[in-house]
């Protein structure tokens, strides 16, 4: 059993957002969790990274199988959860896969928007956090920092990020052609995501008056509420609050539609027809398509605003293409160093096992024959030292070679041959 | 002279169309700013048109059917300039200039000569009737292009068109906004136009009111606009309430046209 990085969690694609809120951590109350998750074993470091569309635990561990066992415990026990209720929602990553996955979020490319900029700021705080606790050493610090970098590559080398901004900015362009100003204008934000942040910063960003925040989770509320300067209402009573929205922006991921006909019909007969503009970046669709029919309406999703805006889909998916490579090489390349890390110190060990031996029989040796000269101990000296070559010569060209397929057969053949120790804590280096 | 007048500033008006609805959809903006500067043109040349048929009549050029179109077209045009100097509104340019081609064409169609003016008695009733009658229906013809570029917009809005002219029409918010104005402006000249006009009828026939076919027709679309203004209060905005401008416009051009065409009314201009 070889140590490795895993990854346990769940993301927008495989949980329901009921799921997810119930598993998400906030970052500034996970300090005493990281003991929970790393003291015990087997996990020698972790970080912890939730946000509205993912909760997963990047980790690195000598036995991969135990520490996706012992995450997905510390995932039931830190929201006091039974297993049952997310364990068929989860995903596992390992080794190359784990860290192709981790590339992908930090280049949004797993986003429900790609490309939009928020994930990587969100990744960085969480590794921020795992650090100042000790909980990340060299292999997740080095995994972490690369796919950051990797991450800024596909921002300034593609035209990824374009798409995320252009669909929120075309909003907000949406929004003017509705509305004169919007000073005296109010929007609403129906859960949260990447996107309907996105959406809501551009907005307060353009002057937008007041902010009404609700959320399923209504500690969440408060929170976004908190940061876009806005109100907080409970869930349950939305609907009451809706007629002052002259904005809506939904992103929820409930099963049925938060918005119908109906309710907007309400709505609009207490705001005397004023219009409505309603932005659902929620995928799939939070609010009935329907409701675009009424009169003072204007309903736009996810597509619509892609549509609306002027870059095109052709472009983005050949961008999405082009990003995949980068991740695809980068991978590739932190995937080589990693395999050097246990490499080298096999080759060390081995290189150590057999000096060790050489010298023991060659003291062994000098301490019976005495009368040797100086010259012929250095005679002796350099034939032990080139048998020795000679025999380890081949074993560490093998180890060498980095080739992916057979690597960790052929370091744990040569430890078990050559009966080396197993590396000490290599995180400590 | 003022029929040498007349084909040249309908030239102008013409190029002003041409070069506002250039602009519309192809978003040039020099275009724009030359549209407008032909318009403010054509604008100076028919006022001297209009003074140019006063001086030579006698009177102010307002008591025929072509220099009522004429004035029609001259009120509007200049509405809309002092607007759009106001407001980002240049882009209505395109539905106003082509209404101002349209009547002052008409006002060259139906030529009729000067007036003999010794007939009518020198009266204030005329101009108190007939300046805020067309000073209303000018605003109107505004408030109607107004109406039109906002069913424009909401359709764009509404069938999720990529930007471009959706970007170079004003706000919904905007155009709703000065639609109320404008038919609450228009509206009140209206009344006053219709309060004159019955002194003055009371006056030269005895009666302020005689059922005849333009005062009955003028009551028809004040009601119109009535109801409009009434509805906008107990919240009929946007589509609807630009649809009812459409057709409070629409009601007035029919029964401005029937009644100097068709009838035989007392109050007809022509002839």
């Amino acid at each position: 059993m070889s140590a490795d990085i895993v990854i346990v969690g769940v993301n927008h694609r495989t949980a329901p957002v009921d799921v997810r809120e119930q598993l998400a951590l906030a970052n500034g109350k996970l300090d005493d969790a990281y003991r929970d998750l790393i003291d015990p074993g087997p996990l020698q470091e972790a970080v912890v990274v939730s946000t509205c569309n993912r909760v997963e635990v990047v980790a690195y561990a000598d036995d991969p199988q135990a520490a996706a066992e012992r995450i997905v415990d510390f995932l039931a026990t830190q929201n006091g959860l039974p297993r049952e209720r997310f364990d068929a929602h989860l995903y596992r990553y390992r080794g190359r896969e784990a860290v192709q996955h981790l590339f992908r979020v930090a280049a949004s490319l797993d986003s429900m928007v790609i490309g939009e900029p928020q994930i990587l700021g969100q990744l960085k705080e969480f590794y921020a956090r795992a650090a100042t606790v000790g909980a990340v050493r060299t292999v997740l610090h080095r995994c972490f920092h690369k796919s950051f970098s990797v991450a800024k590559r596909i921002r300034t080398e593609t035209g990824i990020a374009a798409k995320a901004v252009s669909v929120s900015s075309a909003a907000v362009e949406l929004a003017r052609n509705i509305f004169d100003r919007l000073e005296d204008k109010t929007a609403m934000l129906i859960g949260a995501g990447e996107m309907s942040e996105l959406a809501a910063r551009h907005l307060l960003a353009s002057g937008i008056g007041t902010m009404i925040v609700t959320n399923r989770t209504f500690d969440r509320a408060v929170e976004l509420a908190r940061e876009f300067r806005g109100t907080p209402v409970p869930y349950e009573h939305f609907p009451r609050y809706l007629p002052m929205a002259d904005i809506v922006i939904g992103s929820t991921a409930a099963p049925t539609h938060v918005l119908t006909p109906a309710l907007i019909n309400e709505a609009l007969h207490e705001r005397k027809q004023r219009p409505m503009f309603l932005v659902d970046v929620s995928v799939p669709r939070a609010f009935d398509p329907a409701i675009n029919k009424i009169d003072n309406v204007y309903l736009y999703d996810i597509d619509d605003l892609a549509d609306v805006s002027e870059d095109n889909l052709a472009e983005r998916q050949r961008e999405a293409a082009k990003a995949e490579l980068i991740v695809e090489a980068e991978v590739n390349s932190f995937w080589h160093w990693l395999s050097g890390l246990d490499v080298v110190p096999t080759i060390v060990a081995l290189r150590e096992k057999v000096e060790t031996i050489r010298r023991r029989e060659l003291d062994k040796t000098f301490s019976t024959m005495k009368d040797l000269s100086p010259r012929q101990r250095e005679g002796l000296e350099a034939l032990t030292a080139a048998i020795v070559n000679k025999i380890l010569h081949a074993p560490i060209k093998h180890l060498k070679r980095h080739d992916p397929q057979s690597e960790s057969f052929v370091i744990d053949a040569a430890r078990q041959l050559f009966d080396l120790e197993e590396p000490e804590d290599k995180e400590s280096k | 002279m003022e029929l040498i007048l007349l084909p040249l500033v309908l030239a102008l008006y013409l190029a002003a169309t041409v070069g506002f609805v250039t602009h519309l959809l192809t978003g040039r903006e020099q275009l724009r700013r030359l549209a407008l500067w032909v318009l403010a043109a054509a604008f100076a040349l028919d006022a001297a048109a209009i003074v140019a048929r006063s001086l030579a009549s006698g009177a102010p050029a307002i008591t025929s059917f072509h220099d009522q179109l004429s004035l029609f077209a001259w009120l509007t045009v200049g509405i809309y300039l002092w607007l759009q100097r106001r407001y980002p509104l240049t882009v209505l340019g395109s539905l106003v200039s082509p209404m101002a081609f349209l009547f002052v064409l008409s006002a060259y169609v139906f030529y009729s000569g000067n007036r003999d003016f010794t007939r009518s008695p020198n009266n204030l009733w005329l101009p108190a009737h007939i300046a805020p009658a067309f000073l209303g229906y000018a605003i109107l013809a505004v408030a109607f292009c107004i109406s039109l570029a906002y069913l424009l917009q909401e359709q764009q809005l509404k069938a999720k068109r990529k930007s471009g002219l959706r970007q170079r029409l004003p706000s919904l918010e905007t155009l709703d906004e000065l639609n109320f104005r404008f038919v609450t402006w228009g509206f009140a000249l209206f009344t006053i136009g219709i309060i004159t006009g019955s002194a003055l009828a009371k006056q030269r026939w005895g009666a302020f009111w005689s059922w005849e076919p333009v005062q009955l027709w003028s009551l028809v679309t004040w009601l119109l606009y009535a109801i409009l203004l009434h509805t906008r209060l107990t919240g009929w905005r946007g589509r609807r309430a630009a649809t009812l401008t459409i057709v409070g416009f629409a009601l007035l051009v029919v029964s401005f046209l029937s009644v100097n065409l068709l009838s035989a009314g007392r109050h007809s201009a022509v002839g």
